[in-house]
């Protein structure tokens, strides 16, 4: 458990707070692409200001300040959006489907070469949803490897052939075993934390039988993404926005390095579970996120579905629109929320400092970043180690798209 | 979840205070939530049918235990699996490691309860009983 002085400290994201001072050291999402088609303007609620993106003549869109009353709600769009000409305006840069916006003090920061950034638009789809929560609970679901053994059980395994464009429903490396039921049979892995040029690279081992091990590699890229597997195919590279201190927005680019993406069928797969413009989910706490004992009891650990955005989303939400850190107990499994919040905390350190250089991915040395490495395999127990980076490298080998790393 | 049934024992003329029927329990998943002077409780049934009224939020990292799972005579949290006995006390934490005794040292708070003719009594006084 830590005070509330520090809970406060790495939490809250308004101008001037310290957490908001390091993210806005940083490029953030502020809409997708699809967004911007229904017209200008388009209202944006970023790190606790009001904003608008709106389009000039030429086309060319800008992210300035609008105008918003004491009682709007910042998860809802407003009725109409009046700039304020006195406000500051940000830069942009459209990627891959999402708007970035650079908030900070000083240059933009450049874009490190991760994947997602380095795949055609062909091979990245873009997607949000909006959660009732503060960012930093949302993100640190995301570094907590244990999770998926518990929150995501399935009490029986879905053919893993209907899995397209599912996280957990493809099989594991190599093998025909539905990853499902290796999450649900190895529910203690053993979990590594190293710190890297962008954030912490996560390890979790499940020594399985038979001297097999199965090995998941994923990523915190500081100070709010994730980079994790999603099948075999994609992998997953998602920020936990903040909106204000109690909302965020998730935005993820799903990048695939073997087949272009359906987007299509992503995008239809999950509009059907989201309402807009604001992109909230369909299953949320107005509705106990559609919970049913029974199925509980005979079909998910949860008793809310197949869909684990939803698992996350309650298990989120309902610690409270900001978690009360001074009451919680970590245990060894969440050693990457610790070593996270560690390196959170020596940012806030620098920026207090005047240090702004000694952030992460600050310099243009960031730009020759690569990777990072994430996905699933199964190798021998005494192997797993080269076995999970070679698994890595034979997929960015015969990928269509520059992927050595 | 149902909305808490909500317990204001500041006008309280004792120190037990009914907080709701014993048959209120008898359902599929026998589960309340229950709101002390605004903190968050669970009432449940374990499987010797005895009652239990703990914490509502998990110790861990805040989950919800009024959508736990009523199970292994107890009731166990859908985020990672730590289990816990009527009195409040965390039985397993299935994640960690073998041989790790955290969960000994974790309780979350409980509030003793008594029954009488049918109704149940939450015990709220300042004294340990």
């Amino acid at each position: 458990m830590i005070s509330q002085k520090l809970s406060d400290q790495l939490t809250r994201i308004g101008p001037g707070s310290d957490a908001g001072t390091v993210l806005r050291q940083y490029w953030q999402p502020a809409a997708l692409t699809d967004e911007l088609e229904s017209g200008s303007p388009v209202p944006v609620n970023l790190l606790g200001e009001r904003l608008a993106l709106i389009a000039d003549d030429a086309g060319s869109w800008r992210l300035v300040t609008r105008k918003a009353t004491t009682d709007e709600l910042p998860s809802r769009h407003p009725r109409e959006v009046i700039v304020d000409v006195n406000g500051p305006e940000y830069p942009i840069h459209q990627m891959r489907g999402i708007v970035f916006a650079y908030l900070g003090v000083g240059e933009v920061p450049v874009f490190p070469k991760f994947d997602c950034f380095r795949a055609p638009d062909t091979h990245v789809f873009a997607f949000k949803g909006l959660w009732e929560c503060n960012w930093l609970q949302a993100l640190e679901i995301g570094i907590d490897p244990a999770h998926a053994s518990f929150l995501h059980r399935f009490l029986e395994d879905e053919d893993p052939d209907d899995g397209y464009g599912k996280q957990f429903r493809d099989k594991a490396a190599n093998t025909d075993i539905p990853l499902t039921k290796i999450l649900r049979d190895y529910p203690r892995p053993e979990i590594t934390v190293d710190e890297t040029d962008y954030g912490l690279k996560i390890t979790a081992l499940r020594h399985m039988d038979q001297a097999l091990t199965h090995v998941r590699v994923t990523n915190a890229i500081f100070p709010e993404a994730i980079c994790i597997p999603m099948s075999r195919e994609m992998t997953i590279t998602q920020w936990h926005v903040p909106v204000d201190d109690e909302h965020c927005y998730w935005y993820t680019m799903f990048t695939s390095f073997d087949q272009p993406v359906n987007k299509a069928l992503m995008r239809e797969q999950r509009l059907m579970e989201h309402a807009l413009p604001e992109y909230r989910p369909l299953k949320n706490k107005d509705n106990n996120y559609c919970y049913d004992p029974e199925e509980q009891k005979t079909l998910t650990y949860t008793g809310m579905g197949l869909d684990i955005n939803v698992h996350d989303q309650w298990a989120v939400e309902m610690m409270g629109s900001i978690q009360d850190r001074t009451r919680e107990h970590l245990g060894r499994s969440d050693v990457a929320i610790i070593r996270n919040r560690r390196m959170l905390r020596k940012a806030i350190r620098a920026v207090n400092e005047g240090n702004y250089a000694a952030l992460p991915m600050q310099t243009a040395a960031a730009a020759e970043i690569v990777g990072p490495l994430s996905n699933d395999t199964i190798a021998a127990t005494d192997d797993w180690e080269s076995a999970s980076h070679n698994a890595d490298m034979e997929r960015r080998h015969s990928c269509a798209w520059e992927a050595t790393v | 979840m149902q909305q808490p049934l909500h317990i204001d024992t500041t006008q309280r003329e004792s120190d037990w205070v009914y907080i709701a029927d014993r048959r209120e329990m008898a359902r599929p998943r026998p589960l309340l939530p229950v709101s002390i002077d605004g903190r968050p409780y669970v009432l449940f049934k374990d499987e010797e049918g005895e009652l239990g009224l703990i914490g509502r939020h998990c110790p861990h990292r805040g989950a919800d235990l009024c959508f736990g799972r009523l199970e292994d005579n107890g009731i166990r949290c859908p985020f990672h699996g730590w289990h816990f006995d009527r009195t409040g006390q965390c039985r397993e934490q299935p994640a960690e490691p073998v041989g790790s005794t955290m969960a000994q040292a974790i309780k979350v708070p409980m509030v003793p309860l008594r029954e009488k003719q049918g109704r149940i009594y939450a015990y709220v006084g300042e004294e340990t009983l």
